[in-house]
């Protein structure tokens, strides 16, 4: 689904990311770890051409996502707070991105009511806007968002941080359910090791924008990502 | 501690993306301000000699202090629209162990740095010099020359007031409006009584306390405006407004835009930034009363394409030339999400379309001043429509600055989007419809010929409407990467 070439990102002389290669295939659900200034954020802003490649391309679905904007309508992502328009209610948020995506206020209204457990009351019907909203509750909103209109690819940056632990726990579920028919590539950045062992079956480090560590998941990855960290 | 104080304004200012904008830029922004800078000199200069051979014998010293007072109000009111106001966030500052009051004190004199208050020293210190040559009383026109400085930091104080405050604003501009009404039907003219005020200055000494007791009291005001406000809760809380939902389906026969229209709608009603500036934009269409009431301009041809373009431009003028920054805060989400470039700047053109069509509605009224004032006003409006909100979309290209939507004139935060690299922008549009009315009608001598060509720009601009769209898009793209980045650095 998503093929990375020759990537690189430099500003000024400092390199802040350089993949020479690295494919993820469809319906895979793929975390990416590494500390802060590992360049998760700019892979996750190079997957959606908000940043120019210094070097190489991404490829979506065979679209290069630089070049032409095809690639628009099955991807869909929260990466920060600048994707949520603040003077919105929540629901007048998720109305509108349906509209993006050509899907009537109907099939969102029943999209969001298999999230009411996710929401617990606090999105729906608050009569605030998002701007108004805590941190956690944007972050719902924004994550809930993405899943509107069917995405083939779903890119989430730090979706656990900021959420309460029940939500987080939710969350896993959602995410997991997503993945399981095999139809959506998922990928998902996050800081909390066992988090995103337990949500994702490949599993990429980055450290200072290289590709350190390329893992499937299984029973010992979680000791051998807590032994890279804590070395 | 001001030092720091200093370095840190320093970096602001060096690292905010307006500043790193292209040389040319740059270059222009420096002619500009040379060319005032050389009018003042020049006046500074003249000016004694030019009234002592035209002024009747009347005393120079005099004659200017007769005319300072229009001066002055002239200079508030561009102040009010353009002078930007000084910055200092004070979130991270109200813990650190730095006092109040220095910060405070520091905010106001900061302000006092600006080409506003630079500039009239252009003018004064030459003219006290020429004084001083032409054996004046060195005392008396040193504390003149210090009672201007002293009216001119008033000046800078009060703008800073009647922009962040709304009872002072009212307050303020009421009295001076009464007196320019009395003055204006004849009542009472205040002018000469300032005049002989300040020429009292340099006769009576004395009369210099009252320059600088006002400098005191508004520096005292804004101390306490803003020692008062300088707490979490004061300036920088935010108030949680109540939500009214529309639903605005009548909009939906747009197709493809509708979506993008009905939350510009919203954004403008829910957001203190774009509602202030509607509210301007409405002012516009009463701008040709001005002129249109004075016979003085009746044979100023040239003025009127551009007064009909002002009339039914302004939503142009103020909204559509901040375009894509009213978008700032969720950019990222409008440039991933399942949205074409194209379609998004086609909603911002039809947004500009329809109010300009609004504008136009207003301003029919003025068929009141003759066919010809109507003529000039729809032919102007076609302008607007069919040329010049392309023009208005290509200049939000060079948009860098990242607008914070729900945040009006406060006083720690920055309020004027609304700047000097602003009006750069403007100056085509507005030269424009002056070119195109009167090479026409230079040549056939004919009015209506002039108006038939103002109005045909914006039909031939709408038949090339695919070619110019494509090519806007593709500036926009170009330079996209850049304004992403530029809308991260909030201010």
């Amino acid at each position: 689904m998503i093929t990375i070439y020759n990537l690189s990102k430099t500003y000024n002389s400092n390199t802040v990311l350089n993949i020479n290669g690295l494919s993820i295939p469809k319906g895979q659900s793929f975390g990416l770890v590494g500390n802060n200034g590992a360049g998760k954020t700019t892979l996750f802003s190079l997957l959606l051409d908000l940043i120019n490649p210094t070097t190489g391309y991404i490829k979506s679905n065979n679209i290069a996502v630089h070049e032409c904007e095809d690639w628009k309508p099955f991807t869909s992502a929260f990466i920060d707070e600048s994707f949520l328009i603040g003077y919105l209610t929540a629901e007048e948020y998720f109305y509108f991105i349906g509209e993006l995506r050509g899907v009537s206020k109907k099939e969102v209204d029943a999209l969001l009511a298999t999230f009411e457990d996710f929401f617990h009351g606090e999105i729906l019907e608050q009569k605030k806007y998002l701007r108004d909203m805590s941190k956690g509750n944007q972050k719902k909103a924004g994550i809930v968002a993405t899943f509107i209109g069917n995405p083939k690819v779903l890119i989430l940056d730090e979706p656990f941080a900021n959420l309460d632990p029940t939500t987080q726990f939710r969350l896993k579920k959602i995410i997991k359910e997503l993945t399981e028919k095999r139809d959506v590539t998922v990928l998902i950045s996050s800081h909390d090791l066992l988090h995103v062992t337990e949500v994702c079956e490949r599993i990429v480090v980055l450290n200072k924008g290289e590709v350190v560590k390329d893992l499937a998941t299984s029973e010992a990855t979680l000791k051998e990502l807590e032994a890279y960290f804590a070395g | 501690m001001v030092k720091k104080f200093l370095s840190l304004q320093w970096k602001q200012l060096k690292r905010s993306p307006a500043f790193e904008q292209k040389l040319i830029t740059k270059i222009f922004m420096a002619l500009f301000a040379l060319y005032f800078i050389a009018c003042f000199s020049f006046m500074g200069i003249a000016a004694y000699f030019i009234i002592k051979k035209e002024g009747d014998g009347l005393d120079p010293l005099f004659v200017v202090n007769s005319a300072l007072i229009y001066y002055f109000i002239v200079d508030l009111l561009i102040r009010f629209f353009m002078q930007k106001l000084p910055v200092l966030d004070i979130k991270p500052l109200l813990v650190l162990p730095i006092k109040r009051r220095i910060s405070i004190n520091f905010l106001l004199a900061k302000g006092l740095v600006s080409f506003f208050n630079l500039l009239p020293l252009f003018f004064y210190i030459p003219f006290t010099i020429v004084l001083l040559i032409e054996g004046y009383d060195v005392f008396g026109v040193t504390l003149w020359f210090m009672s201007m400085l002293a009216i001119t930091c008033t000046v800078n104080f009060i703008n800073f007031l009647i922009n962040k405050n709304n009872l002072y604003f009212v307050v303020i501009v009421g009295v001076l409006a009464t007196f320019i009404g009395l003055a204006y039907y004849g009542y009472f003219d205040a002018a000469p009584y300032v005049g002989s005020f300040l020429n009292g200055i340099y006769t009576n000494y004395y009369y210099a306390l009252l320059p600088f007791g006002l400098l005191a009291l508004f520096y005292y005001i804004n101390y306490n405006f803003l020692r008062k406000d300088f707490y979490l809760d004061g300036s920088i809380k935010k108030k949680v407004q109540e939500v009214k939902t529309t639903e605005l389906t009548f909009l939906d026969r747009f197709g493809k835009v509708a979506p993008f229209l009905k939350n510009d709608i919203k954004m403008i009603w829910r957001n203190k930034r774009p509602k202030q500036v509607v509210f301007i934009s409405i002012l516009f269409v009463g701008y040709g009363l001005i002129f249109f009431t004075q016979s003085v301009y009746d044979n100023q041809l040239w003025i009127k394409p551009f007064i009909a373009m002002f009339i039914t431009g302004g939503f142009l003028m103020t909204f559509g030339q901040n375009v894509p920054s009213w978008d700032s805060e969720y950019y990222n989400l409008m440039m991933s999400q399942n949205i074409k470039y194209r379609t998004y700047l086609e909603s911002k053109w039809y947004l500009m379309v329809v109010a300009t069509f609004i504008s136009f509605i207003l301003a029919i009224p003025y068929v009141y001043f003759g066919m010809d004032i109507l003529y000039f006003v729809i032919a102007g409006a076609c302008f607007n429509i069919g040329l010049n909100s392309f023009v208005v979309l290509w200049g939000g290209v060079f948009n860098k600055t990242a607008i914070p939507l729900n945040e009006k004139a406060k006083a720690f935060s920055n309020t004027q989007a609304f700047n000097a690299s602003m009006l750069l922008i403007a100056l085509p549009k507005l030269l424009l419809p002056i070119v195109i009315f009167l090479i026409p009608y230079l040549i056939t001598n004919d009015l209506y010929t002039g108006v038939i060509c103002l109005g045909a720009s914006g039909v031939v601009g709408i038949l090339f409407k695919k070619p110019i769209f494509k090519f806007i898009e593709k500036q926009y793209q170009k330079q996209k990467y850049a304004t992403v980045a530029a809308y991260k650095k909030k201010n």
